[in-house]
């Protein structure tokens, strides 16, 4: 009995110890997918946010599947939280054909050899056709990377019957914008009107540590003169005066900001003003009815600007030698009914200058005009003009320093830190990593 | 009064030397195997590559060599002003939270230990109640805590301060003030990490022989003594294991303070950093993997060391 027991259980452990190695192995060789053009196979990934998104995703790869009998795309949703570092932690073999990324990623998977030119393999009339801030945010080095269906918007978002019982009228377009000593004592007279006591909701529950920090209060910083970096350094830029005074009073903003836990403050009409993206229209335009009013964000002195910049379609050096089916998927996708498909259940501004005509939402005269007026003049983040409105966030391999050291910034000034010296760590923690990796320089 | 002679007796402890040791032979590496294999491949390779790793600037997904750096990144953790200061803060939140969490979760799963002892009706519930957060992942408790610790008057636990206080208690911002944030991080971790102890110690209790108990009663111990004299010694070796593994967890503090900083808690991330937050936040939001395992492996160099003390003050006293 002792003896029979001892044996089993020896044979077990080696059965386990043969599982264990057999785990190992797969994992060490488990990059053999290659070899999917000869059935026509096009992988293709996407971040998986909205859940109307993912469908309106999911169908059009449906159609397009049904449109095409040699060609199978087979979509993969990745949690949007997720998303940029599983690209980033992907061997660039090991990578679907096509994949999607969000608009200041794309130089760092360019440095990292994860995308692939797209002229040649997009049609020339789609790339035409595209407007300025999608160009924009698909250009690095001088060349296409990447194709978006669509672009967002920063504004500032009103609840007219709050705004008028302060007294107070919004302004309708970007030379009509609030300066900043305006906005302040408008803050001051909103909060006495709002249910909650707080006028505005800067989307704090976003965390300004993430991504949605640089993105949020960057504007601020190109309205005030500044800038996060200029030919690779962030010394004497990020950390200048113009940004210094741009955040100080940004965070003095705090008194009369709602930390809005429950995400529903502006809906409710506890607050009387909104900080936030077009991607919020649906459900706000759904509470608020005609008092939902759009206006340009607060004018620090240099006009007011905008953030754009979003999600966008690239090829991969995996659809080499598959690019005529990687090219018929991106143009289908970047077809004004795909395009307006996906707007439609996103409520994105339209990729495309004829889906951008026809829209529903911002065709001239239209709810939302004041975004696609402010990507009209759109421009980069190393050259900000007055007259330019919507910024791009810097393109270049160092964003991930650059969105974390700020991120960690704007959480210590918000939470009262010194300005200048927070600013300063940055902009020291950024141009470090830079030299590290020889300002990133593409050979 | 010595803690063996409450446990039960070891069988078999007297006749093992008596073993002949050739039947055991090979069974015992076999048996070894695979967990040396396990131990090997997830703990020592990683850790012999994350000394690799630390002397390369070796970023995520780059497909050129990773440049030589020496040992640049250890001379940055020790000595660069912004680097070194954020690496030495975060090794004293770690300790503060070592120091503070280890005797006050121990003594409050020992005190939660001894109140569901007592065999009432309905016990089970409370026993369950009270072990409750601990099956929560702390994902979750720190989402939950966001919302009690949430700043301005719609936190709950800034509502309840000023509806006891008759308003004169204002709004704190518990998670992004610079002298709260810790602290506030520490209650919920023993909020979460109590029950755990408390079913450990419970399992020690139930184990010390009630005849004690009754001998003390019969010497006219009253309750302090008898929890000094008879249930404390009682349960001593479990006692230092609960320590002991406390103390690990508040070495390797991570996700509260990620969920906290990173999802709009607002948490003040420069008076809560701990050193895993560093190593993560290094290596994955950064991409800077060379820095995140030379912070790595200092910090296993410091743990060993610490762990090594406290073996050698745990060790004497049991002898």
């Amino acid at each position: 009995m002792r003896s029979r027991r001892k044996t089993r259980l020896r044979a077990g452990s080696m059965g386990a110890a043969g599982v264990a190695l057999a785990l190992v192995l797969t994992a060490c060789g488990g990059n053999g997918e290659a070899g999917n053009e000869a059935d026509g196979t096009l992988e293709v990934w996407a971040h998986s946010g909205q859940a109307s998104e993912a469908e309106a995703l999911q169908s059009l790869v449906d159609q397009f599947n049904d449109a095409n009998e040699d060609i199978t795309v087979e979509l993969t949703l990745v949690p949007e939280a997720d998303y940029t570092s599983t690209v980033q932690a992907t061997k660039a073999e090991d990578l679907p054909d096509i994949m999607e990324m969000d608009a200041p990623t794309m130089a760092s998977f360019v440095y990292d050899r994860k995308l692939v030119p797209l002229e040649g393999i997009v049609s020339e009339e789609v790339l035409e056709n595209r407007i300025g801030g999608v160009k924009e945010s698909g250009t690095y080095n001088g060349e296409t990377y990447a194709v978006g269906m669509f672009d967002v918007g920063l504004g500032l978002w009103g609840n007219a019957s709050l705004l008028e019982a302060a007294g107070l009228e919004a302004p309708a377009t970007a030379g009509e914008a609030w300066s900043v000593e305006e906005f302040r004592s408008n803050l001051a007279k909103l909060a006495e009107v709002s249910p909650s006591g707080n006028a505005i909701d800067l989307g704090e529950a976003n965390s300004f540590a993430a991504e949605w920090g640089l993105f949020t209060t960057s504007p601020n910083l190109w309205s005030a003169g500044g800038t996060l970096m200029k030919d690779g350094k962030a010394e004497g830029v990020l950390n200048s005066q113009e940004n210094v005074d741009a955040l100080t009073e940004w965070s003095s903003w705090k008194e009369y900001t709602d930390p809005n836990t429950s995400g529903t403050a502006f809906q409710e009409g506890q607050v009387a003003l909104t900080w936030t993206g077009n991607w919020m229209y649906p459900g706000f335009s759904e509470a608020l009815g005609e008092d939902l009013v759009l206006m340009p964000l607060p004018d620090f002195g240099n006009g007011t600007k905008a953030g754009h910049g979003s999600w966008q379609w690239g090829a991969t050096p995996a659809a080499e030698g598959n690019e005529e089916a990687a090219g018929a998927f991106l143009d289908f996708l970047m077809s004004d009914e795909a395009i307006t498909a996906m707007t439609d259940a996103n409520a994105a501004i339209p990729g495309s200058t004829s889906a951008l005509e026809t829209s529903e939402l911002y065709g001239d005269g239209k709810p939302l005009a004041l975004f696609a007026d402010n990507l009209a003049s759109a421009c980069g983040s190393e050259d900000v003009t007055a007259e330019c409105i919507a910024v791009a966030r810097p393109v270049t391999p160092g964003y991930p320093t650059v969105t974390s050291s700020v991120g960690s910034a704007l959480l210590a000034i918000w939470g009262g830190a010194d300005v200048k010296e927070e600013l300063d760590k940055a902009a020291r923690a950024i141009d470090s990593d830079f030299t590290d990796n020889n300002g990133y320089e593409d050979e | 009064m010595t803690t063996t002679s409450l446990l039960p007796p070891k069988s078999g402890t007297p006749e093992t030397p008596a073993r002949p040791a050739r039947r055991r032979g090979a069974a015992g590496p076999a048996m070894a195997a695979p967990a040396m294999l396990l131990l090997i491949l997830f703990v020592a390779v990683p850790f012999v590559a994350a000394i690799g790793f630390s002397l390369y600037n070796v970023r995520l997904g780059d497909p050129r060599e990773p440049n030589f750096m020496g040992f640049t990144q250890y001379a940055r953790i020790l000595t660069d002003p912004d680097v070194s200061a954020q690496f030495l803060s975060s090794l004293g939140h770690n300790l503060i939270f070592a120091v503070i969490v280890v005797p006050v979760q121990t003594a409050l799963a020992l005190a939660l230990a001894m109140l569901v002892k007592r065999a009432l009706p309905g016990m089970a519930v409370f026993r369950a109640v009270y072990f409750l957060p601990v099956i929560f992942p702390m994902a979750l408790v720190a989402i939950i805590w966001r919302l009690i610790l949430a700043r301005g008057d719609q936190g709950l636990l800034n509502a309840t301060l000023n509806f006891f206080s008759g308003g004169n208690f204002g709004a704190q911002d518990w998670l992004g003030s610079e002298l709260t944030a810790l602290g506030s991080v520490i209650v919920l971790s023993i909020w979460q990490g109590c029950g755990f102890q408390m079913v450990i110690l419970l399992a020690a209790l139930q184990q010390v022989p009630g005849e004690l108990y009754e001998a003390a009663e019969l010497d006219r111990a009253n309750g302090w003594q008898r929890l000094l004299h008879v249930t404390l010694p009682g349960i001593r070796t479990t006692l230092v294991f609960v320590a002991l593994y406390t103390t690990i967890l508040s070495l390797r503090v991570f996700d509260q303070i990620y969920v906290l900083a990173k999802s709009g808690g607002g948490l003040n991330e420069d008076a809560t950093r701990t050193v895993m937050y560093q190593a993560v936040t290094a290596a994955f939001d950064q991409n800077n993997i060379g820095r995140a395992s030379a912070i790595s492996v200092v910090f296993f160099i410091l743990v060993l060391i610490l762990s090594l003390i406290q073996r050698r003050l745990t060790r004497e006293r049991e002898a």
